[in-house]
């Protein structure tokens, strides 16, 4: 195994501990701390698919901003420290049932990948630049300029529809 | 310059909504009359250069990102004039409620925006963000107004149950770009049948999870759950833009994405799919409306049964040419031999049907939104048959507009809706799908029963004694005698509209 195999099952087990953490932890301050836990350990992986640059915006703005927001709700909402516990009922059953079909496909459909991914390349030039804010500009202005003004509307359309939902009342 | 042609609709709308929101801000009168009439302006103009690009050839436009052809464009020309009517509905119903504000109609505005770039888009995270744009705008409608516990528990529903949806289209979208390594979707077209051979679990199961994705947002069985609660809880004109818009909009990119990957699977798998959730669809749909006594939740269920009428349509797009699928009431049977799916008549079915949809279940909800009054909003009998008793007597034009609205959603001639149905069912039978069209008739002469009660309680039981006098506008006279006639007009003049919808190379890349 080489270090990036050892160094993806290290992170691969944290970001599945953590993001079980978030969902069955029963003091919502807890949860939020295992899902910024959770952005950290996803940050790595980014790192280590060569998305510097995505990883460095990962950590600063969402465990960062994000999860700062997410605590100050949490604490202005004055939640009890904990929740209720869910009971099992026939539809949530089913629901757990559903979502272990799922799992399923998905794990064997992921078991047998192709050794080399369509559209890699190993070439040192292009590899180095890859993850680069140089490089993410250049593809996000460019190629990518319809999505990424789409991205801007969506932006506007987030905030307006929020502070219309956060209104008192009409 | 011409590549910017198929985003000025969506960009007249934006314009729009932006002014609306300032205003908001910079005009501080209490006289809101005015936002209805700019609203309104700027979908029709939107509508008007729809139409213009929809005469254009089809192409593939800002780096293959978008297209323009004539199945988007007219489809934002439809998606506008259901956004100009919601709009009128809406400015009578806030109006009466003391609720007009400029971001309802920025919303409403940036919601078909969002619908007009979501037909256009031809590469998945395009398709991904622009479905989140007209979602976010239609969640925060839905929360609009907050009276009572309904809308609260509406708008958080299609919120969380939307955003999973979208989840899964997103989690398919990236199997399957892990499996080509491409997003946009000709280049996929064209590398999938090489990545279906190498990796099939792969390709197949993001297959299915971009389906479910789409399943969700038009509402089909077993992927409609949320539908009838969110349908009810949100204000009333936000639902008639939603079943109109929404669920045209989603048809669109539907079609578009699953045939860019038709010709990697083998074509009984496209094809049963699509057959099958069309007729669970249809059926469901209508059994589930059957008992409803309340108006707005029973016209919910009629959406999701007129979803299955187009996935119909859908599954004659994909029905495999030559009798290779055998499953009963789904299977293909050839009736001269081996046919050849006419594409230009499905295409034309779909968008015809989808237009009187659009008129059809705007001017409906128009109805209900018209006789629901400010004080029910504490009641639980809002919307039951009761209240439309003897509406033939109180307004007598609301009851004959609504009586249109009523069978033309059962598929009565001569409406809007007994056309669209008509070209729908005879593109199926022309692909071989016999027994999956009958099963459709069959459906909707069932769906009768329900449309018909409405007309029954509006022109044959007597007034209640409690019947208090509705809150007249005139955008709401206006909304409602629009679409009522262009449900009638549409149904005895089908030619000139049906003629423009079988232009040929409708959709970009695929005849």
């Amino acid at each position: 195994m080489s270090i990036e195999q050892v160094l993806f099952y290290v992170f691969a087990v944290a970001i599945v501990a953590s993001a079980s953490a978030v969902v069955f932890l029963r003091n919502p301050v807890g949860s939020a701390m295992s899902l910024v836990a959770c952005f950290f350990f996803l940050a790595g992986v980014y790192v280590l698919l060569w998305a510097h640059t995505i990883a460095a915006l990962q950590v600063l703005v969402y465990a960062g901003a994000i999860m700062v927001l997410f605590l100050f709700v949490i604490m202005l909402l004055s939640l009890t420290d904990t929740g209720p516990l869910v009971q099992l009922t026939p539809s949530r059953a089913a629901g757990a049932l559903a979502a272990v079909a799922v799992f399923s496909a998905l794990i064997v459909a992921l078991k047998k990948l192709p050794d080399v991914a369509p559209g890699w390349t190993a070439d040192p030039s292009q590899v180095a630049r890859f993850g680069t804010i140089q490089y993410l500009g250049e593809v996000l202005y460019t190629k990518w300029l319809f999505p990424f003004e789409a991205v801007s509307l969506l932006l506007l359309v987030a905030i307006v529809g929020a502070v219309v939902v956060a209104k008192p009342r009409i | 310059m011409n590549d910017f042609l198929p985003l000025i609709p969506a960009a007249t709308l934006v314009v729009g909504a932006i002014v609306l929101m300032l205003s908001e801000v910079f005009l501080a009168s209490a006289n809101r009359g005015y936002m209805v009439i700019v609203a309104t302006l700027t979908s029709v103009v939107a509508a008007v250069a729809a139409f213009w690009n929809a005469f254009e050839p089809a192409r593939s436009v800002l780096q293959g990102y978008a297209v323009l052809d004539p199945f988007s464009s007219f489809m934002t020309c439809m998606v506008c004039v259901g956004t100009a009517l919601s709009g009128l509905v809406a400015s009578s119903f806030l109006k009466h409620r003391n609720a007009e504000r400029g971001e309802f109609y920025a919303l409403v505005l940036f919601a078909a925006a969002g619908m007009s770039l979501l037909a256009l888009s031809n590469e998945f995270i395009t398709i991904f963000i622009n479905l989140e744009v007209l979602s976010v705008a239609t969640y925060s409608l839905t929360a609009y107004l907050r009276r009572g516990g309904r809308p609260a528990e509406a708008g958080f529903k299609y919120f969380i149950l939307g955003a999973f949806s979208a989840s899964l289209l997103l989690y398919g979208a990236a199997l399957l770009y892990g499996a080509t390594g491409v997003t946009k979707l000709d280049e996929l077209e064209r590398a999938l049948p090489l990545a279906a051979a190498t990796q099939p679990a792969l390709v197949y199961v993001g297959f299915g999870l971009v389906l479910a994705g789409f399943a969700f947002k038009v509402a089909a069985v077993p992927f409609h759950m949320w539908t009838p609660d969110v349908y009810e809880g949100a204000p009333t004109p936000v639902t008639a833009l939603m079943s109109a818009g929404v669920k045209s909009a989603a048809f669109v990119s539907l079609v578009r994405v699953f045939l860019a990957m038709k010709g990697a699977l083998p074509p009984e798998v496209p094809y049963l799919l699509f057959a099958a959730l069309a007729l669970v669809t249809m059926v469901a749909g209508n059994l589930l409306a059957m008992p409803q006594r309340n108006v707005k939740r029973m016209l919910a269920y009629s959406s999701i049964a007129h979803a299955g009428y187009l996935l119909l349509g859908v599954a004659a797009l994909f029905a495999p040419a030559g009798a290779s699928a055998k499953a009963g009431v789904l299977a293909v049977t050839p009736l001269l031999g081996g046919t050849a799916v006419a594409a230009g008549d499905v295409y034309k079915g779909l968008l015809f049907y989808l237009l009187g949809y659009t008129v059809t279940t705007v001017g409906a909800f128009g109805c209900v939104a018209a006789i629901e009054r400010r004080e029910d909003e504490t009641r639980t009998n809002t919307w039951d048959l009761e209240r439309f008793a003897g509406l033939a007597q109180r307004q007598p034009g609301w009851a004959v507009a609504m009586a249109a609205f009523m069978l033309s959603l059962a598929g009565v001639p001569p409406t809007a809706g007994f056309i669209g149905k008509l070209f729908v069912f005879s593109a199926a039978v022309d692909a071989g799908l016999i027994g999956l069209a009958v099963a459709g008739v069959l459906a909707s002469v069932a769906g009768t029963y329900y449309y018909l009660r409405v007309v029954v309680y509006m022109f044959m039981r007597p007034s209640p004694d409690e019947a208090t006098a509705p809150f007249r506008h005139w955008t709401m006279d206006v909304a409602l005698v629009t679409s009522a006639v262009a449900v009638v007009a549409l149904g005895l003049l089908p030619g000139p509209v049906a003629q423009w919808l079988s232009r040929a190379g409708m959709m970009f890349g695929h005849f």
